[in-house]
């Protein structure tokens, strides 16, 4: 039955007296977001039409307003310093974000089923391997940018001195190795993340399931395949969306390892925000600075939309 | 070997994939025990890759634990140590307030708007930090421009910002706890004549403690953790200890081993905090996942 648009409108207006404490409690909340999310956001589009560097910062509602300028800088002029190092910083994330996502999926997965089974000293198993996503992930890239030392570093020592698996030690810190430099020690940290909400998922799956496939004469593989992973899908999915978002933003892992902050991570080390870090905070570039976040900003919300329709459609395809 | 009965044929896969797990374990571990073991090496050490502990001047073993004594006067060690507990207890107190009191209202209330804050709220976890970054530090310098307050290099100019940042994830994560308290205790006590606020502070509150105090616990280790922010932020007096422990190794000195005992002390209420409480904050995290 249709309500007249009188009825519609009384209801809306009563239910927010009705809820009004609601209102109340998210108040602060709601203040603080506008105040330091939104605010800033809507000044970063603005600050990236401007031209503004540290002579035009002092008065930077006056900053002279050019367009489309910044944004020129940054995607085709090659003088630019910004874009200079775009291209190998772009192509760094998208590698680094796909394969450190797909790593702590896979190394989470393996471990959480190695967990799965019931023996003695689980639970302490379990906490120990936490330890890596303890460690806060300033001190991972300190320790990494030791460890990863061409002549003294523990990497090189073991595998060339001790193992003896390669003839010559290998340079990690620059050259193409820096992406597995940079990419080792994050997938070092974040695994565990995984693999205990991996494990929290197979703990949900009832046994019957297996008991089933076992009369049918399924293989692990099998079994694996066909129930284990289908399951534990929600899991994976937001695993995933994480990754992809927290991985391409990833900043202190990288930034730490290279001279302790003071470098610069190399043509194979260079991400996104730590490309944009150091034009806008070390070479004062702030209106190319802006821009670029705002391409990455864009980028990101391609990615989530383009996530969010593949997981709508796998839900409906069920 | 497929000969064997079932049950032998399982017992030693399983002792093989126990073996496999311990040997994961210890490669896991690997790092953590480089670091602490380095903490008590000399510098030189280090950096030249020697395995075992250093010599000291006579030329016999020993473990430097002077190091850890060192470290507090070679760099202002002490003061970035108070610098973080101060700005990462306070964005915990304030945060967490806030973000109880969204987290409350958005899991028992279905007002108008409600699902347009909850998407908000998520996200701002898609922005990328550097886009506030930019704006903020430009805002502070100007307001002190314009109004001689000093607000860059404060404690309260960055406890405003962390906690503005850290609020939509904690509020993410004490809605599930909210939820999970049923709701009959609460229609209870409305029956006996509460209202609103009171049900919030005498039923919910009480019962959804561990949980917000696990999220304050995440909250502090997330600010502890925290480097852009700080970097830009923070001048000399108000720096924490991620910007500070550079100073180790840089343009006057090389001290790698003054590093490895301070991120060895930077680590520990990490670990103390977390294994106070990982059974609250796993079942937080989890939670999200599972129940999705």
């Amino acid at each position: 039955m249709k309500r007249s648009k009188k009825e519609v409108k009384k209801s809306l207006w009563s239910r927010i007296k009705q809820y009004r404490i609601a209102y109340y409690f998210i108040a602060p909340t709601i203040l603080a977001m506008i105040f330091l999310h939104i605010s800033p956001i809507l000044q970063g589009i603005y600050m990236s039409f401007l031209d503004l560097n540290q002579m035009t910062l002092r008065n930077y509602l006056l900053a002279p307003f050019v367009w489309f300028d910044n944004y020129y800088k940054v995607l085709i002029d090659p003088n630019s310093p910004i874009r200079i190092g775009l291209f190998e910083a772009v192509r760094n994330t998208f590698i680094y974000t796909v394969v450190v996502t797909i790593g702590t999926l896979a190394v989470g997965m393996v471990v959480a089923l190695m967990l799965h089974r019931k023996f003695f000293g689980r639970s302490l198993v379990r906490t120990l391997f936490l330890f890596p996503w303890i460690v806060p992930t300033y001190v991972t890239g300190l320790l990494w940018g030791i460890m990863w030392l061409k002549s003294g570093g523990l990497v090189n020592v073991m595998l060339v001195d001790w193992l003896h698996i390669l003839p010559s030690k290998p340079s990690w810190l620059s050259g193409p190795n820096t992406m597995w430099a940079i990419i080792i020690p994050t997938i070092w940290r974040y695994w565990p993340l995984s693999m205990l909400m991996l494990l929290a998922g197979l703990q949900t799956i009832p046994d019957e399931l297996y008991e089933a496939a076992d009369i049918d004469g399924a293989g692990p593989w099998t079994k694996f395949w066909m129930i284990t992973w289908p399951m534990l899908r929600p899991v994976w999915f937001i695993l995933i969306l994480f990754g992809l978002i927290y991985n391409t933003y990833s900043f202190n892992i990288v930034i730490m390892m290279f001279r302790f902050g003071a470098g610069f991570p190399g043509e194979w080390g260079d991400l996104m925000m730590t490309n944009i870090f150091r034009n806008s905070f070390q070479l004062w570039n702030f209106g190319t600075g802006a821009a670029a976040s705002v391409l990455l900003l864009i980028v990101m919300v391609c990615i989530v939309n383009v996530w969010f329709k593949y997981f709508k459609q796998a839900e409906e395809m069920r | 070997m497929f000969n064997m009965p079932y049950y032998v044929r399982k017992r030693i896969i399983d002792i093989g994939i126990s073996i496999i797990m311990l040997a994961f374990l210890a490669l896991t571990l690997l790092p953590v025990g480089w670091m602490v073991f380095s903490s008590l090496k000399s510098s030189t050490d280090i950096a030249i890759g020697r395995v075992g502990l250093s010599h000291n001047l006579e030329g016999k073993i020993e473990v430097r634990w002077s190091n850890y004594v060192d470290m507090w006067k070679n760099v202002n060690f002490g003061l970035y140590l108070k610098n973080s507990i101060v700005i990462c207890g306070s964005t915990m107190i304030i945060a967490m307030i806030f973000s109880t009191l969204a987290a409350y209202s958005l899991s028992r209330f279905r007002f108008p708007g409600s699902d347009l804050f909850s998407n908000g709220i998520l996200a701002t976890q898609m922005i990328p930090a550097i886009m506030y970054l930019i704006p903020i530090y430009i805002m502070f310098v100007k307001i002190t421009m314009m109004t001689g307050i000093p607000i860059k290099g404060t404690y309260w100019g960055i406890v405003l910002i962390y906690s503005a940042f850290f609020i939509p994830f904690s509020i993410w994560i004490l809605r599930g706890f909210f939820a999970s308290i049923p709701k009959e205790l609460e229609e209870a006590a409305r029956i006996d004549g509460c209202n609103a606020l009171q049900v919030f502070w005498y039923v919910a509150l009480p019962l959804a403690i561990p949980g917000i105090i696990a999220t304050g616990i995440y909250i502090f280790l997330t600010a502890w953790d925290e480097l852009m922010f700080a970097w830009v932020l923070t001048n000399a007096d108000t720096m924490t200890i991620p910007v500070g422990i550079r100073l180790f190794v840089g343009n006057y000195q090389n001290r790698f081993d003054l590093m490895m005992a301070a991120a060895t002390v930077a680590t520990i209420p990490v670990v103390v905090l977390f294994f106070m409480l990982q059974k609250h904050i796993v079942r937080g995290l989890t939670a999200g996942a599972v129940k999705g």
